[in-house]
Order: C-alpha cells, then structure tokens, then sequence
C-alpha cells in the first residue's frame, strides 16, 4: 500500500509525488493512488500488462489533485475518439489533430475502435461492469497492439475508464468474469495477460501538458494574423466526468487558483493570455443528464440557463464559455436559444479548449473549427479576437459545401475525387512513424455506407 | 402507510404494493450483492451534502441522501419503489460522490440500481427507455453512440432554427471535413466490421442481448437483423482470406 507523504515512489515507479507539496493539500491520504502499486503487483503476478509511457511517447509531467505526478504522453498516440464529438462537433477533434500536424507529432487514428458505451449506461442501464470493463479492454489492446498509446477524446470514457480500471485492479472477481471474453476475443497478450494502460489520459490533459507549446505558436502564428485574445473574458466549465468521477485522477497546477481548482482548460486559456474569470456556480454540472437531453429536456435547458447561462453572464459577462467534454458542450450551446420565450436568452460563445486555442493560433473558423455546427453566438467572439474576415472564411467554407454537394448530387465522383486530391486533407492514416499509410485491413469496407 | 417521515415523501406505488415481498426483497438484495456495493457506501452522516449540491435535487423530487439512508435501514418498500421512477431523476453527475464526507457513492448506487431494474425487466424502464431507441440500434449494432444524423431538427425544435441549417447538405459538410473525423453521417465514425463483431461477441457473452429482448422485443429483432447480416458478412470475407 502507498506510503503516504512527499518524496514517495513506489518501486516501479507508477506511483511518485514531488519532495515538496505543489500546493496546499487536504488530502495527503488519498485513497486511489495505492491503485498504482497494485497495478504494478497485478504485473508482478503476470495478470496484467501495463501498456507505459515511454521516451517516445514524449511525456510531460503534471500534478493531480493530490500531489501525485501524472505522466501524460504527447507523442506516438492512439486517438479513442468520442461518438459525439465526431458525432455532431467535428471541429472538436479537427483541432486535435491540427495541432498535432501543427508541432509535427505522430498519431493513429483508425476505424477499430469503438465508444466506451458509457454514454448509454449511465443514460439507460442497458450494460453491466463486465461488458463495460470488456468494451474498454477491448479498445485498450487494439491501441497497445498497434504501438501507439491511447489519448482518450471524451470526458465520459475518461471518468468510465479510469472507473473502470479502478474496479478491473480491486477486484479479482471482474477480471476473471472479463477474461475469458477477452480470450474468444483475441484480445488477450500472447501469455494470457489483460492490457491495462500506465495513466489513462484525456485529451484536455494533453492540451494541459502542451499548453505553453501552444502559447508558443499563438505567438508566432495567430498574433501575425491579427489575432489577439487578451481582452477575452472566459468562465470555464469543468466536465463532471473528467473531474467528479475518481477525482483524484485529473490535473491541478499551483498556478490555477493554486491548485484548489481543476487546472486542465484555465491553465491553457491563461497561457495564452485570456482572463479567466471566476463565477459563483462554477462547480456545478452543466444539466446533461445523459438521458435527460434526450427526453427530460425541460430539466436540461432550465439548469444550463438558471444554474449556469444565466450566472455567467449576469456575474461576469464571459463572452466565452470554455469546456472540455461534448456532453457539456453540447448543453450549453443548445439550450441557449430557447431561453428565448421566457426572457431569459444570454447569449454567449460556448466552445471546447483546443477549439478556442486552436482559433487563437490562426486555425479556419469554419474548415478546421467547424463553428458552423455552433447554435450560439460566436460572432462576437470572433470579431473581439481580431478575426474581422470571418464572413469571408464562412462563405469559403459554404462553397466548398456547396461544391462537393452538386458534384455528388449530379453524380461528378471522377471530379469529386479530384477535388479532393488538391483538398488539403489531413489524412491521419498517413501520420504513422513509419511515414507510411496504415490503412486497417477493412477501413474500406464501412458498415454502413453513409 | 402512503409517504414517510422526512425526504421520501411520495407515495408507495400501487405497482410496489402489489409485489409479494418476497420478489422486493430479492430485487434489493440482487442490488446489495453487486461487487460495487460495498465500495459505493460506507456509512452516512445524514449530513446532506450530496442533496444540497445535486442538480436533480433542484428540479425533481430527488435525493441522494434519501438513497443512502434508505439503503443503510433496509427499507425494502421504498427501495422496491424507488426503482420505478424516482431512480431515474439522477443526472449520474457523481457531484455527490466527490462531495460526500464519507466518500459514499449515491450516484453509482443509482446505477446498479437502473441496471437491476432493466435486467428485471420493471415495466417504467420499457416506458422510460422507449426514446432511447435510436441509441440503443447505434450502439449495439457499430459500437457507436451518436452520430450527425441523429440531430435532427424536428426532434430538437428547442435547440433553435440553426439546427435545420446544419442538417442540409449534411454528407458534404462531412465529407468537407479535412479531417477524417465525420466523413460518415450514419455513425460518428466508419467503424471497421471486425470491430463491430467483436462488440457483437461482448453483448452476447455479458447478456446484454438477453436483457434487450426482454426490454424491447421488437428493437431486439431488428438489432438481431442488422447484427447477423454483418456476422456473416464477416465470416465471408474470413473464408475468403483463408
């Protein structure tokens, strides 16, 4: 079990604290850290193998809400996408990406993944721990086998997961019950063995880690443009399932409300100068629900405005909310209008941390951003920010919508297809280390043809 | 009797009523011996913290604190109850996980609680996961939970008169997309076929389609439709390699 107190490491070195504590602590004697010796116990016994982070992986070092140090890999990742980001807010992981072909890193993006199916459980009941434990074992194989570490997109699979592994590591009772699953599967190590990745990462913490790297190219790349966000004001929204859900497991940096808030999204925004602004119910949920969107929607639209909307911009007039889970983003950029009929319309821009960073470094609002699927304000935003020609980056994005629909529609593939050669596609499948495309064995055969 | 002393103060259902109490007590004990249990509730302070920060609490008549309590008395009859409905007000947020000075779990209570209720098949979960059709199609037949086709502008008029403008043209605003991150419109992603088999084998050998059927006999026939066809598609194409 761990030895509580600074300076600790454990003997394979998952589990390390600073000599110093980074900032005042409550909890010196938190109770999820042992999970690291245990996992490297697990390994010890040949039950698990722990997928590491490595030189290659770059890593960059944080603390958690405890002290701990998180390692997070920023290099040679293995993109576990989210079902609504590329669902309904591509510009979400188009930012992902584009700042990864930005600083030149390696990355695999493929169609052997699957969601973590914790979206549906927590909105229906309609799984179990033995099959959620199964889908992410599943997922987490499929990334170690291809070399690549997983960096997971979405804020739901991150708190699933880490859940997850909480429960795979406590108790024997689930890893046998998942095993033989994984065995039919072919999902086991060659000696039988379960992968369990060193640190499961979420994409916020990768911005996080990255956060001065992307400062850097504010610098160098969007100011030029005429970019400049430092009148920005920005509330920041913390998911619940990146920072409620095993809290101990998320980032917390002394230089973020010394370390007494989740640091993840404000370290990244005040890194690039923007004022992050403080709000009452900062700590509350944004109205999800999971189920309740979709069928209590009454409840979610009156919490996001009365709790959330309607605080920010009485309290502190944001003219950005920042998040980092598709679920919260979702919330508050949809629940907006309706506010409408009852008086209480307060407009505000809503968008992800890597979207607003990647908007401040010069990326296309509309091609790479994707802020046509936004249904709130973000005019304004851009105009604050220095981006005056977004009318014009809108109508090249509507033309070229525009275009690849007629071609379809008239039949034109010959020509669509050539269009798409001088298009600047970002093709992931050719950002291996090899320098190659890794297309999958049946990337071409989609299940539905869509 | 009809209400109780303080917080549950809704009436026992006639539906629980007519339950022997033999069937009650199995359903919360099927509850009590789930292996998270134990780690989801340790003791209670009644202090109500977990209440007092919950999001359903401000909206329904809901209360974590209530579930621990409730769960820490043995109360049978409610517990029984609460599985109907009431369970499902929870916004599985967990804020009165990281709140709770004992570190219980209301919220994942909840979610063995949903799960027993399903896999018994209690009549308000057909009724309260009817909407939830076209999740359950999604994700139990590509792995996928959401994907651009499911916002449709009629089924969410409230989210304003924007949504319909990004319905049109839809798989060119994808197919735009520099990125291969939503060049498909019926899922997220294009999820390979193999994966999707493999997703096929997990519900299989979880019981997940066994609890479907039970829920929704006719979602379960055309899940069952969609999932054989790709299964032997695969084999196919499996012989074919071989």
């Amino acid at each position: 079990m761990a030895k509580h107190g600074f300076g600790h490491n454990s003997p394979g070195g998952l589990l390390r604290y600073p000599e110093q504590p980074p900032f005042p602590l409550k909890e010196y004697s938190a109770h999820y850290d042992h999970i690291f010796e245990m996992m490297e116990e697990l390994e010890a016994k040949g039950e698990i193998l722990i997928h590491r982070i490595t030189e290659e992986h770059q890593p960059i070092e944080v603390f958690t809400r405890t002290g701990r140090i998180k390692t997070i890999p920023t290099n040679k990742l293995w993109h576990h996408k989210s079902c609504g980001q590329c669902g309904n807010i591509p510009g979400y992981p188009a930012s992902v990406f584009w700042f990864m072909n930005k600083f030149g890193l390696d990355y695999l993006n493929e169609p052997h993944q699957t969601s973590c199916t914790a979206w549906n459980y927590h909105g229906s009941g309609t799984s179990n721990p033995v099959a959620l434990a199964a889908v992410w074992l599943r997922n987490m194989h499929q990334a170690w086998k291809t070399g690549y570490y997983p960096l997971i997109h979405c804020g739901t699979s991150f708190g699933s997961y880490k859940e997850t592994r909480e429960q795979l590591i406590m108790n024997k009772e689930l890893r046998d019950a998942v095993k033989p699953i994984l065995k039919k599967l072919g999902r086991l190590t060659e000696d039988g063995r379960i992968v369990i990745p060193q640190e499961v990462v979420h994409y916020s913490e990768w911005v996080h880690a990255m956060r001065y790297k992307i400062a850097d190219l504010y610098q160098k790349e969007g100011k030029p443009k005429g970019i400049d966000v430092s009148n920005v004001r920005v509330a920041i929204h913390n998911a619940c399932h990146t920072y409620k859900m095993i809290a101990d497991d998320y980032p917390y940096d002394p230089e973020v409300y010394n370390g007494q808030r989740p640091a993840a999204s404000a370290a990244v925004v005040k890194a690039l100068g923007a004022q992050v602004v403080d709000y009452s119910t900062w700590y509350d949920c944004c109205g999800f629900g999971f189920r309740h969107i979709l069928t209590e929607r009454e409840f979610t639209r009156s919490f996001a405005i009365q709790r959330k909307l309607k605080v920010i911009a009485e309290e502190i007039k944001a003219d950005l909310i920042v998040t980092h889970d598709t679920g919260c983003t979702t919330t508050f950029e949809k629940n907006q209008w309706i506010g409408k009929a009852h008086g209480m319309y307060h407009p505000v821009a809503v968008m992800s941390d890597v979207m607003f960073a990647a908007l401040a470094c010069g990326a296309h609002p509309f091609k790479i951003v994707q802020l046509y699927w936004n249904c709130s304000d973000y005019e304004r935003l851009l105009e604050k920010m220095g981006i005056t020609n977004w009318r014009e980056l809108r109508k090249e994005w509507e033309d070229t919508v525009k275009y690849i629909a007629d071609l379809e529609k008239a039949g034109k593939y010959d020509e669509l297809m050539e269009f798409f050669k001088e298009y600047d596609l970002y093709e992931p499948y050719s950002r291996t280390s090899t320098g190659k495309p890794k297309a999958s064995a049946t990337a071409n055969m989609p299940l539905f043809k869509s | 009797m009809d209400g109780h002393i303080y917080g549950y103060n809704l009436p026992i259902s006639e539906k629980t009523k007519a339950v022997p109490w033999e069937e009650k007590v199995r359903i919360v004990e099927e509850v009590k011996s789930d292996f998270r249990f134990k780690e989801y509730i340790f003791g209670c302070l009644n202090c109500g913290v977990c209440t007092a920060s919950c999001p359903s609490n401000r909206f329904f008549d809901y209360s974590p604190r209530e579930i621990v309590q409730r769960f820490l008395e043995e109360d049978v009859e409610v517990l029984y109850d609460m599985m109907h409905e009431y369970i499902w007000a929870c916004s599985q947020c967990f804020t009165c996980w990281i709140r709770c000075p004992f570190v219980n779990n209301p919220g994942g209570l909840v979610a063995i609680m949903r799960e027993v209720a399903v896999r018994n098949a209690f009549e308000a979960t057909k009724d309260l996961l009817k909407p939830y059709g076209r999740v359950l199609l999604k994700v139990m037949t590509t792995g996928n939970q959401l994907s651009a086709d499911m916002l449709q502008p009629d089924f969410f008029p409230d989210w304003g008169p924007k949504m319909a403008d990004n319905m049109e043209n839809l798989r060119a605003k994808r197919l735009a997309i520099p990125f291969d991150v939503g060049k498909s419109v019926k899922t997220a992603w294009e999820v390979s076929l193999e994966t999707a088999v493999e997703m096929y084998t997990i519900w299989r050998e979880t019981g997940i389609f066994e609890m479907l059927e039970k829920l929704d006999p006719n979602l379960y026939n055309v899940i069952m439709d969609i999932v054989e066809e790709n299964e032997e598609r695969y084999e196919e194409l499996y012989e074919e390699e071989e």
